[in-house]
């Protein structure tokens, strides 16, 4: 077939990226080489060189986000009194698995993985790409568009710092499944009378349509059916808290999907942030910076919101 | 915490013990510490990162021997693990790259369990911070407490409150008591935080004994005598 002889191809050309037994084991895992290679980020067929630099962002520019696994929900007092609800992510271990480019791909965006995974349970083909990129392997992928002013060389890791806390941001996530609902949950509707002679329909949907003209239903009627378990964003959330030390993420309010699901956070289409104050195209961890660092906490205000309210 | 406490005994402290067990009867050769020269005898065998094949032979040649069932079950699996993570994960930093060795890593093989995990750790420091910082009596259903309350909305007057404690629901930092008190001749029931900045002090002035956790029945026996 095809498959056998491209693969067959391969090795009689003897193609560095289909021998990867003469590397040794912890190439796989360690990132560090790779990062700014300019040779190996060839993201086209073209000369294209993307480094890891910073740089200026423009009014139409987009960055990466990020790929977080939700821990759960708490709350927690800010400085002034007042209670916050805390959605946790903990995003972990980001990194640029591949770069698509108008050249080869037709349009910018930048592919992250996220977590880790045994070889043993991933396909060979998804292994095969994590190998021909030289990436560790991932338990997630997921691409972002990005501007072209946003590429990142394979194997960039994204940490937490790349969001500013204070700023607002989209998440979006595979929500809760709900299984087969009714028409009450899944479209509110609000069912028939619990008594005063209502027969075995208080929770129904009641009539769907007419008689004999149309004498059919019509398309796209409310009816129960599988609710939950799709993609939903939810937007213009606020980011309270920033941990690097741990790559947590403090989210206000809530976010969808259930503990221990994949959630995609990216910077705020509608209440777009300061350019100035978001490291772009992400956060580079600065040299004379320890490994350590506290929790960077949104900026409140040095006004009480509550003694100026008189 | 107690499984996670359990955990890191056995593979950090009994690792050598229940290992030599196996190797015992197993009778080959090199101790599973997983380290770094012990991955390059077996890197011969299988270039990636696993000891898998090493650990199977084991297992499968012996069965496991039925010692300390919990804690060899778990050294089992964790011989499945990652070169060099010889440590229980506590608190994630990076997870990749065996040979940088940063201090406890999660190691995982299902995310919505390390998520509670995370939860966990984090909900269990938070307590521990508001603990070392104010000075929590034990409030239990039963008590008859007064407070002092600063109220934010209320351009930060303090009140203070009497009244009997008539329930506590346990949720980490998120830990509330039911107070019910006499408000101008009224029975008012509020709950408060207990971990709440907001609660400037408690005092417990006496405890009553009963026979329950949650005193709902005194909704209806309102004594004015009763506080």
């Amino acid at each position: 077939m095809a498959a056998a002889s491209r693969g067959l191809l391969a090795r009689l050309r003897g193609l560095p990226l289909s021998r990867p037994r003469l590397l040794p084991p912890s190439h796989l895992f360690s990132a560090e080489p790779l990062v700014s290679h300019p040779d190996d980020d060839d993201g086209g067929g073209g000369a294209r060189i993307i480094e890891a630099r910073s740089g200026v962002m423009g009014p139409s520019s987009r960055r990466t986000g990020v790929i977080g696994v939700k821990c759960g929900m708490s709350a927690m007092w800010d400085k002034w009194g007042a209670k916050v609800p805390i959605t946790v992510l903990w995003v972990d271990d980001n990194v640029v698995c591949q770069v698509k480019t108008a050249e080869k791909e037709g349009f910018f965006a930048l592919q992250l993985g996220a977590g880790q995974k045994k070889e043993k349970h991933l396909t060979k083909p998804e292994v095969g790409h994590f190998r021909a990129q030289g990436v560790p392997l991932k338990r997630k992928l997921r691409e972002f568009p990005v501007t072209e002013d946003a590429l990142l060389p394979v194997g960039t890791t994204i940490t937490v710092r790349h969001f500013v806390p204070g700023q607002f941001v989209d998440v979006t996530g595979i929500t809760k499944g709900k299984g087969f609902a009714g028409g009450m949950k899944r479209h509110g509707m609000s069912g028939m009378p619990a008594s005063h002679g209502a027969s075995l329909s208080h929770r129904s949907i009641g009539s769907t349509g007419q008689r004999d003209a149309p004498g059919r239903v019509f398309k796209n009627r409310k009816m129960p059916g599988r609710m939950g378990g799709v993609q939903r964003t939810v937007k213009n959330v606020w980011v309270y808290q920033v941990d690097p030390a741990r790559n947590l993420l403090y989210l206000k309010g809530q976010v969808p999907g259930p503990q221990g699901s994949f959630i995609f956070v990216k910077d705020s289409i509608y209440k777009k942030p300061d350019t100035t104050l978001l490291p772009f195209p992400t956060y580079f961890t600065q040299e004379g910076e320890s490994e350590d660092l506290d929790p960077l906490i949104a900026d409140l205000g040095d006004v009480d919101p509550f003694m100026a309210a008189d | 915490m107690m499984q996670s406490l359990l955990r890191s005994v056995c593979r950090a402290g009994s690792r050598g013990a229940s290992a030599k067990k196996l190797l015992e009867c197993a009778a080959t050769p090199p101790a599973p510490t997983q380290s770094g020269p012990n991955l390059s005898s077996v890197s011969h065998l299988r270039p990636y990162r696993w000891i898998r094949p090493f650990g199977s032979q084991i297992l499968t040649g012996d069965g496991v021997p039925a010692a300390s069932g919990f804690c060899v079950k778990t050294l089992v699996m964790r011989r499945f693990s990652t070169v060099g993570n010889a440590e229980v994960a506590l608190e994630d930093d990076d997870s990749s790259s065996p040979a940088v060795e940063h201090p406890p890593r999660i190691k995982f093989k299902r995310p919505d369990k390390t998520a509670r995990h995370i939860m966990n750790i984090l909900n269990k420091e938070a307590v521990e911070k508001v603990r070392s910082e104010r000075e929590i009596p034990d409030v239990q259903p039963g008590c008859i407490i007064q407070m002092r309350l600063q109220v934010p909305e209320n351009k930060r007057r303090e009140s203070a409150l009497k009244g009997i404690v008539i329930g506590r629901r346990n949720a980490g930092i998120n830990t509330t008591f039911r107070l019910r008190r006499l408000v101008a001749g009224v029975g008012v029931e509020s709950v408060f935080p207990l971990y709440s900045p907001n609660i400037k002090e408690i005092k417990i002035l006496d405890r009553k004994k009963v026979r329950r956790a949650k005193l709902y029945y005194l909704r209806d026996r309102m004594n004015a005598l009763r506080k």
